[in-house]
């Protein structure tokens, strides 16, 4: 209430005047009743929580001004006007603060007073709340001691220096903090952002000006707890046993550490509690000091069975499988519907079986293998309201029994003298039942033999059979014993009869990275299975067969093996299986991967007049190693080289009879400088100790720099032929100069021829060709079954006998395919599923012409060279013999200039 | 520093009497020694404030000897009832820690345990070369580890007291390796061990 000054009327009535008077009287003596002076405070202090109760009478105010000071500095800590209301049993007010600083530090003055608006007391009697630091207490102190403050909490700590003693530095693990002083020998330091400490806490260290330790504090700093994933389960069908993680690690251990209580009942320092009886609703209380966590869980019991490890675990082996059997801990599992699942270990390889049924104690192991190592383990659930698989029993190991082999795979090789070889695979673990104790084999209407274990082929003589006629065929019987028996007998038949008769032709089979697939006709009155054999195709005598059976009505296959290598061609062959002999029904030849030749021609040159005859011999087929396409023909003077044999365009005469040696006539033509005859006059003779045969190995690119690009070979190319090597390959022609190592000729200053093979294949290609002259004739006859013998290159077949090679031909490396090796064109192989690799084309008149001549191809994998003076005689010049040579004059004619 | 290939420790047992006793036990308190410093150089690397922090206290283990000017052999005995002390008070700090951390696998801990063993292993050497009939020794820890370490008992007051007891350790184990020498000079005639 406020008073209101007179202005214009100063008389007021008395009776009003006597009103305000005594309202005002009252209104003091009430102001002077609620700011009561405060009374009897007093004062309680937690050192732990740093917590500072303050007591006091203080009438009936509400609000009252609290002012705390650090006594010695007489410094503000803390001055505010606060709401308290009075309790009404004690009639005293209360208020808590807490200090930033451990109450220990140093002695803190306390006053109290009243307040009413802008009206207040007089302040209450000081109280003081005595530190630590008086000088009756004169050894070094530091407070808080083994404070555990969460992670990211700030702490401050004091450090009261003893008496005589002078403050240094208060550190905070190994760092130096800023002080802040509270007293004369008090000094404080706050850590703020607290990081976790180790196991044994943050040391907190006060020394004095001479870093001498005057005392200590650990602070332990980590988390409230987090646990997780509480779950209690039954495994007696009456108990529970409730289990939870920790969660996020709380840094704090032993008595620091979390305590947790189940229902309120089961104390625990540890995650996992029992519990006599199932309860239904769990709660857990995890507490530290930091904090507390609480998590619940709920089920019913049926829901919550995690059977306990099935016990005594046994087993009674057979030899295809095997019984388990086991106990139970708990007699209530007997009524319990359980479905139990057995881990099968077995060659490193595990297999999980599920089995069901009401106290499931025992289970049937079907489709095991005999004679084989099992480790099983059994574990269980409740099959109604499955929860968890329950605990793995312990393991239990055994060994099925032994059984009879499985039948071998048998098939033979022969010899064209009727000689050769029964051939099986080995069985493999799972075929053979049990260890092998040896192999017994019979020949028609002989004694069987036995063999150790060891053996996968014997030896056969059908000489004496075969000439003496009568059946078409022999069939041997191999069975393979173990301890339980034998094996049901394997038989193959044996063709007797030899035939000249080869198959209409021998296809290219391309090799795709995991084999070679086939392809054949399905012959529809045929019901007989396949077999496909294969082998390198140069072997001639007892060699080594892989081979593999196709089911009958397939018409494909894709034939894999370990054993192919690269720059081996392999013959591979379709039989028939029947009743009667196999019969050769289709053959391929293929490579893995086609390399380079390994060896060189043996070059050889006779000169005619002005003409050079150019002769060279085979390459054996073992070091051809891919197919040879044909051959280029390099003219080497000085430093360069000329191409002249893209070249069928040259007559190439082929010795058809009796040699394997392609007759090469060049005619020369020096159609750039016609001064390269002097050449001749100065070295007529022929140096035939100069000849040689180079291989230049096949660049793909020119990695080095060093390119045919920059060559002068190439810069002296006739235009002509350079378009014609464009045109023919994209690929730049790479004439090469032979190492002076290989050849002493390419350092001679003379002319030089370089003979080059070209073209080599290097996958994708799949090329039906003809039987070239060295018997490779196409099959008479293919109508016969049960002919063929399964033999290989030599060994021919049909009508049940063999079909080696023709015997008017002259022997030779290659029986399969001798070079010149003659195929269709591309376009037409087609339809055999042939795909030419290259881009080449056969644009010649000459290859055209030649369907079974070489195939004209360049980038030359091999280089032969000869030195020879050429002299062309003008006058006496021989005209080409043939249209290639015609072709190739006019070529040549047309780049004169 | 890299870690010295430390002998492999067994249970102690009674040593095999013979000239070569006494040597032994020389080298191993010099081998306890050398675990002694090594323990309390790996206790500094862990508790950092006590690199280089000497108490103010005085010894825990201290000796009174009966006679002034004891003989070799009572020196000697006077030694084993100090180690019997220190194994006592090693077996009281491994209570303690372990009681406050839980145990732990560390470097400290495993030489923790080298040391006790080691000390072990030196009460049964010493008691084979001085034990008589009139003087039967005791190879058991005398210490009863219920006594407050330092400070306010809290937790760095154990520390420091921890701290007190390794510097405890090896200076017994120093003075045990001097005066088994001299024992070992008096009885095998020799100064090199």
């Amino acid at each position: 209430m406020t008073t209101m000054p007179r202005r214009s009327k100063p008389s007021w009535s008395p009776i009003w005047l006597t009103c305000v008077l005594v309202g005002l009287t009252a209104a003091h003596a009430h102001a002077k009743d609620v700011l009561t002076v405060p009374q009897e405070v007093s004062l309680s202090a937690d050192m732990s929580t740093q917590q500072l109760s303050i007591s006091w009478l203080g009438g009936a105010a509400a609000a009252f001004d609290l002012i705390i000071l650090r006594t010695e500095l007489n410094e503000t800590v803390f001055y505010e006007t606060v709401s308290v209301m009075v309790n009404q049993e004690s009639g005293r007010h209360q208020w808590n603060w807490t200090s930033v600083e451990p109450l220990q530090c140093t002695s803190l003055s306390i006053r109290i007073r009243s307040r009413d608006g802008q009206a207040t007391s007089d302040w209450s009697n000081t109280q003081i709340l005595q530190g630590s630091d008086l000088p009756s207490n004169a050894k070094s102190q530091m407070y808080p001691q083994d404070k555990i403050r969460p992670v990211g909490a700030s702490t401050t700590f004091c450090c009261i220096v003893g008496e005589g003693k002078l403050f240094g530095n208060i550190k905070y693990s190994k760092t130096a903090m800023n002080e802040t002083r509270l007293s004369r020998r008090s000094y404080a330091v706050t850590a703020v952002n607290q990081g976790l400490s180790g196991r044994t806490g943050t040391n907190v260290i006060c020394s004095d000006n001479t870093d001498y330790l005057l005392d200590g504090t650990v602070v332990f700093v980590g988390y409230p707890p987090l646990p997780r994933d509480l779950v209690c389960v039954t495994r007696d069908l009456t108990s529970a046993v409730c289990k939870w993680t920790e969660g996020r690690g709380t840094n704090l251990y032993r008595k620091r550490g979390t305590r947790y209580s189940l229902n309120n009942r089961y104390h625990s320092q540890q995650t996992e509690c029992s519990v006599a009886q199932w309860e239904g609703n769990w709660t857990l209380v995890a507490v530290n000091p930091l904090g507390r966590h609480v998590l619940t869980d709920s089920a019913e019991l049926g829901h919550r069975v995690f059977p306990v490890a099935p016990e005594n675990l046994n087993s009674t082996v057979r030899a295809w499988n095997a019984t388990l059997w086991w106990r139970w801990k708990y007699d209530r599992y007997s009524s319990l519907a359980l479905v139990c699942q057995v881990e099968l270990t077995s060659q490193g390889y595990k297999t999980k079986r599920n089995f069901s049924g009401l106290g499931l104690r025992s289970v049937f192991l079907s489709d095991l293998n005999p004679d084989e190592d099992y480790k099983v383990q059994v574990r269980c659930g409740a099959q109604q309201n499955f929860w968890s698989w329950g605990s793995w029993s312990e393991p239990l190991s055994f060994k099925t029994n032994t059984y009879v082999p499985d039948s071998l795979d048998v098939w033979m090789w022969m010899n064209k003298d009727h000689t050769g070889q029964v051939i099986w695979k080995p069985l493999t673990r799972r075929q053979s039942h049990g260890p092998i104790r040896g192999y017994e084999v019979t020949e028609e209407n002989q004694q069987p033999k036995l063999y150790p274990p060891d053996t996968f082929s014997v030896p056969i003589n059908l000489t004496k059979i075969a000439t003496a006629g009568g059946d078409n065929k022999v069939t041997a019987t191999v069975i393979v014993k173990n301890d339980a028996g034998v094996s049901q007998p394997a038989s193959v038949h044996i063709p007797l009869r030899l035939t000249d008769v080869e198959p209409h032709s021998v296809s290219r089979a391309v090799y795709t990275g995991r084999g070679f697939p086939l392809y054949w006709q399905r012959d529809d009155n045929a019901t007989c299975a396949y077999v496909v054999e294969w082998y390198e195709s140069f072997c001639r005598w007892d060699c080594t067969v892989g081979w593999i059976k196709v089911a009958a009505g397939n018409t494909n296959v894709s034939v894999e093996s370990a054993d192919f290598l690269p720059g081996v061609r392999y013959n591979i062959s379709l039989y028939s299986s029947t009743s009667e002999a196999p019969e050769l029904l289709q053959r391929w030849q293929g490579y893995m991967q086609e390399l380079v030749p390994s060896v060189s021609v043996t070059l050889s040159t006779t000169q005619q007049d002005s003409d050079i005859l150019l002769t060279w011999g085979e390459i054996p087929l073992v070091n051809r190693r891919g197919f040879l396409l044909g051959y280029n023909i390099y003219v080497s003077r000085g430093s360069q080289l000329m191409l002249l044999a893209d070249w069928l365009i040259l007559e190439i005469l082929a010795s058809l009879g009796i040699t394997a040696v392609f007759l090469v006539i060049v005619t020369f033509v020096c159609y750039k400088k016609r001064k390269c005859l002097v050449h001749m006059v100065e070295r007529p003779e022929w140096d035939s100790s100069k000849e040689a045969l180079v291989v230049i190995p096949e660049e793909d690119e020119d990695e080095d720099g060093q390119g045919f690009g920059d060559e002068p070979a190439d810069t002296d190319e006739p235009a002509s032929l350079r378009y014609y090597n464009h045109v023919v390959d994209e690929r730049p022609i790479r004439p090469r100069f032979p190492d002076s190592s290989a050849s002493s000729a390419s350092s001679l200053d003379s002319a030089r021829t370089d003979v080059t093979y070209t073209g080599i294949q290097t996958s994708g290609s799949s090329l039906v060709f003809l039987q070239d002259s060295e018997g490779h004739q196409p099959q008479a006859d293919l109508s016969f079954c049960g002919g063929g013998g399964g033999g290989g290159g030599g060994r021919g077949g049909g009508g049940g006998g063999y079909r080696p090679q023709m015997q008017s031909r002259a022997l030779s490396d290659d029986t399969g395919l001798a070079s010149p090796e003659p195929f269709f064109e591309p376009e037409a192989a087609s339809a055999g599923g042939y795909k030419p690799q290259s881009s080449w084309h056969l644009d010649s008149p000459v290859e055209a012409e030649e369907s079974v001549g070489l195939v004209p191809s360049l980038g030359s994998p091999t280089s032969v060279a000869s030195t020879q003076f050429l002299l062309p005689d003008g006058d006496e010049r021989r005209q080409p013999s043939s249209s290639a040579a015609t072709w190739f004059s006019n070529l040549l004619s047309s780049t004169k200039p | 520093m890299a870690e010295q290939e430390e002998p492999q420790i067994t249970a102690p047992d009674t040593p095999v009497p013979g000239p070569s006793q006494t040597g032994r036990a020389v080298a191993l308190a010099r081998l306890l020694h050398h675990e002694c410093a090594r323990l309390l150089q790996l206790y500094k690397e862990k508790e950092t404030f006590f690199s280089d922090h000497t108490p103010d206290a005085g010894r825990i283990v201290s000796l009174s000897p009966d006679t002034e000017e004891p003989s070799t052999e009572q020196q000697v005995q006077l030694l084993h009832s100090a180690l019997r002390q220190c194994l006592g008070l090693i077996h009281c700090v491994i209570l303690k820690e372990e009681e406050e951390w839980g145990e732990m696998e560390g470097d400290y801990e495993t030489m923790r345990m080298n040391v006790r063993l080691r000390l072990e292993h030196l009460l049964c050497s010493t008691k084979g070369l001085v034990e008589t009939e009139s003087m039967i020794l005791e190879v058991t820890p005398d210490h009863q580890c219920n006594e407050e370490t330092d400070g306010a008992g809290g937790v760095f007051g154990l520390k420091m007291w921890t701290y007190r007891v390794l510097l405890e350790l090896v200076h017994w184990a120093d003075h045990a390796a001097q005066t088994l020498h001299v024992l070992y000079a008096e009885r095998e005639g020799t100064e090199d061990v």
